[in-house]
């Protein structure tokens, strides 16, 4: 089933990113823009939140986690600040899906952020945007601007008071720190500190930015949001696949559309948006438009490295939420695919997911700490041709103990690492064994 | 942890200057745009660096002695954010600094002989600035356009679809 008419990439022209322009606020309200914010400012805001629950939207950050059940979290208003963190700090390898609607078209982002705030009583909104994003933060800014100018936020919103004060967004700069994506970490930068990830709970729902109540969503979840509110649940579920056969009824099934990124050896990189449940294969066909030249399929990063690695006999794999079972992986996570050609090394790809870990663990806990850098040394030196067989068995060990022991690491990055390396490991012992065959002489003894 | 045991950007001159560099200015426009916008005033700490770095081209101990005095907090506090985050240098650099993506889209389409060619052409590694003072060199990590690989800030501009060929015409281009 192709996508007939895209929810996200309504305005913005598929493919041929030559002719993309901006947005901005006249053309997007031209297009039907805040008609989904008017809709919800005459609801009552526990509506919004049951249409969200009805819509079975899941996060697009990476976690999958239903958005109306996280918007259904918080305490009842104390009187005190109630914060919206939107997540465009998107720095996970290979995942560029989020600057496509900073970059083109902000307003259904910001659209979103405020049906968002009207629904769960959220006073002030900021967008964690990564600092390496420069063109698309000035984009963004601008966006912002016509937002107050036109009464969406400040003392003329058309929103009126919520939580009994003026509703504010801004754009917070980030400063170059992949972890800032994990939330809570993302919430100790906005305060002025590092971003060290916190022990949880307490949730941020209820103890989130400066200690209040803070929703936090990625920004395509949120970009979402006005097209499920103008058009309801039941049609937003007419997109996407279905929950399978004998899941039970508490897990969410993949509904709506998705933006999808291409990127590796194909002739067409880029992103797309199609059905939640297409295929690895139809995604690198159709949209990618195929290998280039003497390029031939190997394996796939589908979803950030941290989600593992689809094998070469993983070609068909439905790209939806239960990828994870299905395929031997984490999860869909960001949706954006890498593609790995014939030619590329495997234990290269290790090396380089290794390297990153190590290079951006927060150094909090010592698995992590320790586990990442460890991993990268053992992987470099076996690229290099020196590793022995126990050195693969050593590497094999760590990459399956890390972040597998629940409590023994803070945050998410270190299963990251671990899905990341194991996978590889698993999916192409073959390539690692090679490196490793010939025996050596090592100082005196043959090993 | 390698944002301790690696940083290329320590600090290594904590020499002052009679001129502030937060002027009563610079203070007010802060105070006006940055601070309203947090319940604490440390808050506003990663924007306030980054303004004063826009501006200095890196972070000064001196500076950062300013901000602490100005948000209210230690000067230990502002260096522990500060050394935190990969965008902030705490030496001089060059007048452009080139960020090289070296993660996995970009190394299969190319960006370790792309490193290698930039590293050649300008005689510096990951984290050096060439002598002249134009060039600052840092190898990093997915910088989000990966359709393009490989591919590299310098400065604020993105450059896409680089390859040992085209950089020199980029590189050289620079004024
Ligand atoms: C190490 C790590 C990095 C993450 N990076 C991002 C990111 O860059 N962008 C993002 O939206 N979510 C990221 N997440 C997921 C967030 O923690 C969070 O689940 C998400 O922003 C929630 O939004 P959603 O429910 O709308 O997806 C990351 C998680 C971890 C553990
Ligand atoms: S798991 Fe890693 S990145 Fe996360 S808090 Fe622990 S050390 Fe930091
Ligand atoms: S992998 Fe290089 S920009 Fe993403």
């Amino acid at each position: 089933m192709a996508l007939d008419t895209p929810i996200l990439m309504k305005r913005i022209p598929q493919g041929n990113v030559a002719n993309r322009q901006t947005v901005w606020y006249d053309g997007y309200v031209a297009t039907g823009g805040y008609a989904a914010l008017d809709k919800a400012i005459a609801m009552e805001p526990s509506k919004i939140i049951d249409e969200m629950k009805a819509s079975e939207l899941r996060g697009r950050g990476g976690a999958g986690f239903p958005a109306g059940m996280k918007w259904s979290f918080l305490p009842p208003p104390d009187g005190g600040h109630r914060f919206l963190a939107v997540n465009a700090d998107e720095s996970e390898p290979a995942t560029f899906k989020d600057q496509l609607l900073i970059n083109t078209d902000p307003h259904m982002m910001i659209e979103g952020i405020a049906i968002c705030m009207k629904a769960c009583h959220l006073d002030t909104a900021y967008v964690y945007i990564r600092g390496e994003y420069h063109h698309h933060r000035v984009t963004l800014e601008k966006a912002v601007q016509e937002a107050w100018d036109n009464g969406i936020f400040g003392e003329k919103s058309r929103m009126g008071q919520i939580n009994g004060r003026t509703p504010r967004l801004f754009v917070q700069r980030g400063a170059g720190a992949y972890i800032c994506g994990e939330e809570t970490a993302l919430l100790e930068s906005l305060e002025g500190k590092r971003g060290w990830p916190r022990n949880k709970p307490p949730f941020p729902a209820v103890s989130g930015a400066f200690a209040r109540p803070t929703v936090i969503n990625n920004v395509e979840t949120l970009a979402t949001v006005p097209a499920i509110i103008e058009n309801g649940a039941a049609w937003f579920k007419t997109h996407g696949v279905a929950r399978p056969e004998g899941v039970p009824p508490q897990v969410p099934a993949s509904y709506g559309t998705k933006l999808y990124g291409i990127s590796g050896p194909v002739n067409n990189p880029g992103v797309f948006e199609d059905h939640l449940g297409i295929k690895l294969s139809a995604l690198i066909g159709q949209h990618g438009k195929g290998m280039r030249a003497g390029k031939q399929f190997k394996a796939a990063f589908h979803g950030g490295i941290s989600m593992g690695v689809l094998g070469t006999d993983q070609y068909d794999a439905v790209l939806d939420f239960d990828i994870g079972k299905r395929c031997g992986v984490l999860g869909l996570g960001t949706a954006c695919v890498t593609v790995i050609p014939q030619d590329v090394s495997m234990v290269a790809m290790a090396r380089n997911c290794a390297r990153f870990y190590s290079h951006e663990s927060c150094g909090q806990c010592t698995p992590c700490r320790e586990g990442s850098n460890w991993a990268y040394k053992l992987l470099s030196r076996i690229e290099a041709g020196e590793g022995t067989t126990a050195d693969l068995d050593l590497l094999s060990e760590l990459a399956g103990s890390m972040g597998s022991m629940p409590g023994s690491t803070i945050c998410g990055l270190a299963d990251g690492t671990s899905w990341a390396i194991r996978t590889i490991l698993q999916k192409f012992w073959n390539e690692f064994e090679d490196k490793v065959a010939k025996p050596r002489f090592v100082g005196l003894a043959l090993r | 942890m390698a944002w301790i045991t690696q940083k290329s950007s320590a600090p290594n001159d904590l020499g002052r200057r009679a001129v502030p560099y937060l002027a009563p200015a610079t203070k007010d426009r802060f105070e006006r745009d940055f601070i309203p916008r947090y319940p604490t005033r440390r808050g506003a700490l990663i924007q306030v660096l980054h303004a004063i770095q826009d501006e200095v081209g890196w972070l000064p101990m001196q500076a950062m002695e300013e901000v602490a005095q100005f948000i209210g907090i230690t000067p230990s506090q502002v260096v522990d954010t500060a050394t935190f985050y990969e965008e902030f240098f705490f030496k001089p650099r060059g007048k452009y600094t080139l960020w090289v993506c070296q993660s996995v889209s970009c190394e299969i389409m190319g960006s370790t002989a792309l490193q290698g060619k930039i590293s050649e052409k300008l005689g510096i590694h990951h984290g050096e600035t060439t002598p002249d003072g134009k060039f600052t060199l840092m190898h990093v990590e997915c910088i989000g356009a990966c359709g393009g690989a490989p591919c590299a800030l310098c400065n604020h501009k993105l450059h896409e679809n680089l390859s040992s060929d085209n950089v020199d015409a980029i590189l050289d281009s620079l004024p």
